[in-house]
């Protein structure tokens, strides 16, 4: 048994307009197996896995579940029916409605239409405590940390009897801590026979839990393989069809003169007096957990949050900044981390979405834009950062993640700003345009600005900047130089917690 | 025993969203007690008996606006099919229809609307606001139409029993209204808070897309949820032309929003899944107590309309505020 597969797709090809998402694509999963389905942003991982889960259907081609062909198309709710269950990337669940209810929805259990709100919640209990997850049935989802809101969507899948389990980048938004916990409930889950396939990112985590690899690339099957037998640089290489020969690109620049510092700044619980420094010429990495107080700084510096105390001090001058404008007039400008919540207006153009924030300079004194400055600029954007889209008229949401960024990053780039910080430039972006943000990075530094780089990858952290500020719960633990310092120094610091019994 | 002396209370505030009902339960107490100082007459069994079936009609399309508001959309066309159901029940009548049959009439022509609106709005996915606003004006013409742009005629003697079964009777010392009211109110509340259709009903106005892929039916629960709307609109229209016992072509004109302002002051959120409908009756109430005792105290009706806009926003301001983490809005409006 535990040698038939339990999911066969052969020749699956799906069309949306004007791209080929899926072509000619085969796959297999086997039950007890844990499968990573790998490949760049755009590469139809998630079309493949909808069509699975019957989110979307297929134009062409042979689906078999538990030995059984699927002739028509699949519903979300056959899907499962079959035992298909797909935990999407961004969570799915009803944020009012409580932990049990969110579990049976759709398949609530009921008599004549009236609910048993009893038995749900002693059925939620059970498989809750069978993965071992401490949650409340009755606890409000909205009121739930991200992890635990996805823990509540594997309960989910698990109670409808979900005999293949699809995780969409399950870890992007998750802690250590919340990672190790989401591994443990993934053994536990594949110990009971399921097959679960497991896309992500993050390569350096696929170790802990993967039996087997899928890499696809363009839409196409690529190659398969037991992961312990395909060597990372290999796995890289089929994913973006090259070498990369550098996964950290560095370049060496002189340090400049001190141009941007911050000192005993506060604001609210998350921000307690924090202190930094950037030069010109220099890439300042800002590492921590998540939920260390990184992003509430930034946004903090930037005049998004209001600050309680403390002051910021650009080119030896005390600047006061009490709302975003004022934090751009004075040269400091802010790639959010949240690029389809913060960053962009998903439903403008990517010229329009450029252009928003240089209208002062656009704009003649009566409010005009003038059309062919703000063309002139954007092209010059568009190709500096080579960012890859039809033309800049397109929707920003139409965009892949990592061109998505890159428009992030343009939008600031057209104005001389002397400090740009970016708040988690590479999540959710594949390796390549990883490498590509890297570039610009390192093309800011050179031209001479100081560049801050908030990151919850170790390794990246390392890998780019000149030094590092470790933040834990809101305070700066430490100030290190990247070359002498190594990822247990900076784990060590980003756990450093205030003893809280004293 | 203290345990024991605590637990109702505890009970019944773990109910999604009971803490704002409670709220402004307090309100609408303080409210009375006011009113009740100003003018004694206020408490008398004569007055309570008619602010009561002052209150039914608000109640009901509130009730039917808190469907709509939940599943995240609105209702324009409730005052519309006030009008309507007022209209074509009238004129069955004056041309002697018997009442039975010309309620039954009325409630069919008034699902219809619901039906369309559900249809606009979940399988053509138009924008709520925009396919109840036509059928608001379809509705209303409808209503025009009905007597050839002509409120009906007094709808006579034949009428009788219909007029005292939705207005001018009283069973166990309440006016029928009163009880119908209750009666819907109790029936609505009970699909809502203990059946499948309810809970997919916060469902879809909570999260649409995981509902959708839950296996809930997104159209059919959008549906159900106008139809009900049209429902106890068809049943206000009834009670309306039982009042007057003829047709008005504006009935109900601006119904829509007062049911809006009954569901909003009662907690339940424009943006969907967050609501209940005590909460609704509380609206409804605070509603008709501040129209009715304004009125007592001798309050034109410019200043009553002022205060009762003011109520409205201040309610909902309230409400933002509690819910704002850590009164961070407090921050704003100091700014």
């Amino acid at each position: 048994m535990s040698n038939e597969y339990i999911v066969e797709m052969k020749n699956i090809t799906k069309t949306f307009p004007g791209v080929k998402a899926l072509d000619n694509v085969s796959f297999h999963l086997k039950s007890g197996q844990v499968m990573a389905l790998l490949g760049e942003n755009g590469a139809g991982k998630s079309t493949l896995m909808k069509i699975l889960s019957g989110v979307y259907t297929r134009d062409e081609g042979y689906l078999k579940i538990f030995g059984e062909e699927i002739k028509g198309n699949l519903t979300p709710k056959s899907a499962q029916e079959l035992g298909v269950s797909i935990i999407h990337q961004e969570l799915n669940m009803c944020a009012h409605l409580t932990v049990a209810e969110n579990i049976f929805l759709g398949k609530e259990i009921h008599s004549k239409g009236l609910l048993k709100d009893k038995e749900m919640v002693k059925r939620s209990r059970a498989v809750l405590e069978r993965l071992k997850i401490d949650i409340n049935p009755k606890a409000i989802v909205g009121s739930l940390g991200v992890g635990q809101q996805q823990m509540v969507e594997i309960a989910k899948a698990l109670e409808s009897n979900a005999k293949v389990l699809i995780m969409d980048e399950p870890t992007s938004a998750l802690t250590t801590k919340e990672i190790e916990d989401l591994f443990r409930i993934i053994r536990e889950v594949k110990s009971r026979g399921c097959g679960i396939v497991y896309i992500s990112h993050r390569l350096e985590e696929l170790q802990h839990i993967v039996d087997y690899v899928t890499i696809m690339r363009d839409g196409k099957y690529i190659a398969e393989g037991e992961f312990k037998q395909l060597p990372m640089p290999k796995i890289i290489s089929h994913m973006v069809g090259r070498e990369i020969t550098e996964q950290f690109p560095r370049v060496k620049t002189q340090r400049g003169k001190k141009i941007f510092s911050v000192k005993n700044l506060n604001a609210g619980r998350m921000v307690r007096n924090v202190s930094l420094e950037a030069y010109e010429g220099e890439i300042l990495g800002i590492a921590g957990l998540m939920g260390a107080g990184r992003t509430e700084t930034t946004r903090a510096i930037f005049g998004v949050d209001h600050k309680d105390s403390g002051e910021i001090i650009v080119q030896d001058e005390v600047v006061d900044i009490s709302c975003p404008m004022d934090a751009i007039k004075h040269g400091i400008v802010l790639a959010p981390e949240d690029r389809k919540k913060d960053g962009l207006c998903t439903k403008l153009s990517v010229r329009e979405n450029i252009a928003l924030a240089n209208l002062d300079e656009l704009c003649n004194k009566s409010g005009v834009v003038n059309r062919k400055r703000e063309k002139e600029i954007v092209e010059k954007a568009i190709s500096n950062l080579k960012i890859k889209l039809p033309t800049s008229e397109v929707n920003a949401a139409s965009l892949s993640g990592g061109n998505q960024q890159k428009v992030v990053v343009a939008k600031w780039l057209a104005r001389n700003s002397k400090v740009v910080i970016f708040d988690e430039p590479t999540r959710g972006i594949d390796v390549a345009a990883k490498v590509e943000i890297y570039n610009i990075m390192n093309t800011l530094k050179q031209s001479g600005i100081a560049v801050i780089f908030v990151s919850s990858e170790m390794p990246e952290v390392l890998g780019v900047s000149d030094r590092i500020v470790v933040m834990c719960d809101g305070k700066v633990t430490g100030s290190l130089i990247t070359e002498e310092t190594n990822q247990e120094e900076i784990l060590q610091l980003a756990t450093k917690f205030e003893n809280k019994i004293d | 025993m203290n345990q024991k002396l605590e637990s109702p209370y505890k009970r019944l505030l773990a109910i999604r969203g009971m803490g704002q009902v409670l709220t402004v339960t307090i309100g609408l107490i303080i409210l009375c007690i006011v009113f009740g100082l100003m003018n004694p007459m206020f408490f008398s069994s004569r007055n309570v008996s008619n602010l009561l079936r002052q209150i039914a009609p608000i109640l009901l399309i509130g009730i039917g606006q808190s469907y709509v508001l939940l599943i995240g959309q609105i209702d324009l066309s409730i005052g519309s099919v006030v009008g309507m159901s007022c209209m074509i029940s009238a004129t069955l009548m004056t041309r002697g229809v018997t009442p039975l049959a010309a309620v039954i009439i009325t409630i069919i022509c008034a699902l219809m609307v619901g039906l369309v609106n559900g249809f606009l709005v979940a399988w053509c996915k138009l924008p709520s606001f925009i396919a109840t606003l036509g059928t608001m004006t379809i509705a209303r013409g409808i209503a025009q139409i009905a007597n050839n742009n002509y409120n009906t005629d007094s709808i006579g003697e034949a009428a009788e029993g219909f007029r005292n079964f939705f207005y001018y009777g009283k069973s166990l010392g309440l006016y029928n209204t009163i009880w119908i009211a209750l009666g819907l109110w109790l029936i609505f509340n009970f699909v809502l808070t203990r059946t499948r259709t309810g809970r997919h009903i916060y469902a879809v106005g909570s999260n649409i897309e995981a509902a959708r892929l839950s296996g809930v039916s997104v159209v059919a629960t959008t549906i159900k949820a106008y139809l009900v709307s049209s429902f106890v609109c068809c049943v206000v229209g009834l009670i309306t032309t039982a009042t007057s016992g003829m047709g008005t072509m504006d009935a109900g004109t601006s119904y829509e929003l007062y049911a809006v302002a009954a569901s909003v002051i009662g907690g339940v959120s424009t943006l969907g899944g967050q609501g209940l409908l005590f909460g609704t009756v509380i609206g409804a109430s605070i509603w008709g107590v501040l129209q009715n005792g304004l009125q007592f105290a001798g309050a034109p009706i410019a200043i009553r309309n002022i205060v009762i806009g003011i109520i409205v926003v201040v309610s909902v301001l309230l409400d933002v505020i509690v819910r704002s983490n850590k009164g961070k809005s407090w921050k704003i409006l100091k700014k």
